[in-house]
This record gives C-alpha cells, structure tokens and sequence, in this order.
C-alpha cells in the first residue's frame, strides 16, 4: 500500500518518532552512501503556489539521494491555465514520477491528490490548512535544540489564523504530552478554535495575550510568524495587522539563554537582522533541517530502507 | 398509546413505518427529507405535532404506509434529527426498533462551508464529511480538515 503525507492529523505518535529517527539517520549518513539510495526514481514537483525552500529542499533532497526531479513552478505554466481540472492533472502526472510533492492555495488539495493518485503524495501546502513536511523538520530542530520535545513551553506569534505551518505544528505538538502553547496574536489572526480540540485535553493547555514582551520570558520556544498579505480578503485588514510583532536583539536582553526562536521562513519585518547574530535565533538551523527530513520523508514515503 | 398517564388520540396503524421521539418542529424537516426521495412521493403519510411525551415533553410523529425505509433514507434523517426512534409496525404492534444515530461519515450530502475547500471548486468531487463529536453535532470536512457544527452545513440534497 502506498504512503502518503498529507495531514499531521493522519499520523500517530509512533509514526512521527518514526520520521525523528530516520532524520537522524541521514544525517549521519555519509553523502556518498546516500547518493545511491533513490537511482532512477522521479521526484514530481508541482506548485502552484511560490516556495522557495520548500520545493529547493525537496529537490536538493531528491538529487543527493540520487534521483531526478521534473516539475512546475507556476501552473500558467500547465493545462490548468487552459481549464484541465485538478484531478485529470493528478492523472497525468502520476505517469511520469515515482512521487509527487504538491503545493496548492487551496485547502483539501493534497487529500484529493493522494485519493486519485497511485502514486505516494507528499503535501507541501494546501491553502491554510496544513503542511506536515515542515511541521517535520520543526520537530526535529525542536528536538535537536531541547533534547526532546515533550514538557515544552511554546509561544506561537503573528498570523495563527491562516498560518498552515502553526496549524499544523501545534496538530503534531498535541500528540505529545504536557504541552503548553502562549497563542500571541492580533485579535482578527487568533487560532481558530476548532484546531485546540485534543482527545486529551488534560496534557494540552492554551494560554493567550496579545504582548510579545510577555513570550519572551515565558517559555522555552518562540515560533514567529509571517502575517501572510496573500491569505487576506481584504487588504484594508492586512494594512492595520502587518506590523503588529516584531522581536529584536534589544527586546532578548533579559531572555532565558535556553530560549530559541525559530521561523518558518520567509521573513518580512517581524525579525530583525540583529537576531541572527544572536545564540537566540534557531531559524537558519531549521532551514539546514529542513534539507535532511526531506531526504527521511522521500526514503519513507519510497521504501527504501537506510 | 400511554405518555404519562396521559391517553394520547393517536390510531394505530396495522402495519407501516412509525418515526417516533422527533423534538418539536423537526417534523416537518423530516417529512420533507422524505418527500425528496422520489421512491416515497406517492407513499401515505400522517403527520403529527406537539404531543406530549415524557423523553422531550413534546415531540412530533409520522407514520408511513411503507413497508421499509431505505437504509438512504434513513442515513439521511440520522443527519439532520439523531435520536428518533424508527419502529416498524406488524398487525398493529411493534415489530422492529431502531433508534437513530449520527452517522460516523457522511458521503456526498453536505456542502463544505469553507469557500476555499477544493470541493467547493473542482468538478465532479464528492465531499466527506466525519462525525467529531455527537454531542455537539460536528463533522470535519476529510479534505480542507475543517470543524463544522451540523446546523452550519447546507444539504446537496433536501
């Protein structure tokens, strides 16, 4: 049976360990070694939404690994500008690939994929709603900074209404225990509340406040968002929230030194420059990451064994 | 029939299909969930308001000259009114009970509400929806993952 990556909610505990461990793996893996593990498969990659780390890591992924990458990277550039439909896209390329990693602006895209696909489907976005491979390396830079990743406290900041990546880190955060997240956020971009219903409720709990002073001494992890101009109806709204939150080097001076910020990149104006100089910033880290749990959900997702 | 040591004026019917515990006022939305189901346009229907029960304090009734409900029809009354009680009649006695569920998925009945959802933009996609949480009535769309309370997801069909 095929697997496929769609959704932080389709995986259990067991499962993401599973993708921490194989992440650590290859990265103690030598490049030699590893370029010989994915010879003559093809890494479709279809985006019909910008990415720049995104589909670059999964295609640096793929061709340390050995194998090849075709792709899109606008879809003016496909038969979806004459009017083909999603699904008849899926059914084409399916033909040409061993799997598919695709970006998408709306929401349920990569479910409709990996539903019409015989090929494994990683989703790499779809709209607001989720996307796992980035929620993956969050958890294991997470992990690589603490040690682990259960008993953290965690302060999510900017845009958690439409951020997929915050959506679908705090689905995967819920699984392990005692977990306690600081939602700081403007009023019209606070986590809807159908993402904090947890079958345990008793090891998740959700504090809120609008101060950014107030995340920096409170918790172990900073996760900063960018308020995203493209997911807003109307840019009136954008305009009054764009600069809401931004952290500077001056703002850590009394910051834990175990404290980290990360940031699922890119960034506008909510991180300064000056923190990048700092041992606080975690961020390009994640980006190096990032490289490496691509190449563990490729091998996963494939088969083949390391 | 006996509610409270109160004798409720129903008739009994000989036999038939009896949709008994219905809350007051959903009688008419179930009758018109039936009536949408083309195999049930001719079918004899009585239907009756605000009698006094002792599980709801009033509820509605209707009785059907049907032999069966399709397990279609049914699904789609455990949609929109869970907990009524579908009693099959034989020789004026009640020969089968079933009491109503929320269905644990629900295929191609409901509309996403989310305007950006993918099945609310490509051709030819059934939606799905699965039940969260019966009591309070919420399904998740399988594909853009949002909740959604019943009462906020318009039917395909009615």
């Amino acid at each position: 049976m095929k697997r496929d990556l769609i959704s932080m909610d389709d995986l259990t505990l067991e499962d993401i360990k599973e993708f921490l461990q194989l992440a650590a793996t290859v990265e103690e893996l030598p490049a030699g070694e590893k370029m010989t593990k994915l010879v003559g498969k093809i890494l479709m990659v279809m985006f019909f939404e910008p990415s720049t780390r995104t589909r670059l890591s999964f295609e640096s992924a793929m061709c340390r690994l050995g194998g090849s990458v075709i792709g899109f990277n606008h879809q003016m550039a496909t038969s979806v500008a004459k009017g083909e439909s999603f699904i008849d896209t899926i059914h084409t390329v399916e033909n040409y690939a061993d799997i598919m990693v695709i970006r998408h602006p709306r929401e349920g895209t990569g479910r409709l994929a990996s539903e019409t696909s015989r090929i494994p489907v990683i989703n790499a976005g779809d709209g607001t709603n989720q996307h796992p491979s980035q929620t993956l390396l969050d958890l294991y830079t997470i992990q690589k900074f603490f040690g682990g990743i259960e008993g953290l406290k965690i302060a999510f900041v900017g845009d958690l209404k439409y951020s997929r990546t915050v959506h679908s880190l705090i689905r995967a955060l819920m699984k392990f225990k005692d977990q306690d997240f600081l939602l700081v956020s403007p009023d019209t971009l606070r986590l809807p509340e159908y993402l904090k219903r947890a079958e345990k409720q008793d090891t998740v709990r959700f504090h809120e406040t609008a101060s950014l002073k107030e995340a920096v001494s409170w918790g172990d992890l900073i996760y900063m968002t960018r308020i995203q101009k493209e997911r807003f109806p109307d840019l009136v709204e954008y305009e009054k929230v764009k600069d809401s939150y931004c952290i500077d080097e001056k703002m850590l001076e009394h910051a834990p030194e175990c404290l980290r910020v990360l940031h699922p990149l890119p960034r506008v104006n909510e991180i300064s420059y000056s923190v990048d100089r700092t041992t606080y910033a975690g961020y390009f880290e994640q980006v190096g990451n990032g490289l490496i749990m691509r190449q563990a959900i490729l091998l996963q997702l494939l088969g083949v064994a390391i | 029939m006996k509610t409270g040591g109160h004798i409720l004026h129903i008739p009994k019917i000989e036999k038939g299909i009896v949709i008994d515990h219905i809350p007051t006022g959903h009688g008419i939305h179930i009758l018109e969930i039936i009536r949408s189901h083309p195999e049930m346009k001719e079918v004899v229907v009585t239907l009756g308001l605000n009698y006094r029960s002792t599980k709801l304090g009033k509820k509605d009734l209707i009785k059907l000259e049907v032999q069966e409900l399709t397990p279609r029809i049914v699904q789609h009354i455990s949609l929109i009114c869970p907990g009524v009680t579908i009693k099959k009649i034989t020789d004026y006695e009640v020969d089968e009970r079933l009491t109503v569920r929320s269905p644990q998925v629900v295929k191609n009945r409901l509309q996403c509400r989310n305007p950006n959802c993918i099945t609310n933009h490509e051709r030819h996609i059934e939606t799905c929806f699965r039940l969260v949480d019966e009591q309070k009535q919420t399904f998740k769309c399988i594909y853009c993952e949002r909740v959604f309370h019943l009462g906020e997801l318009r039917p395909l069909i009615s």
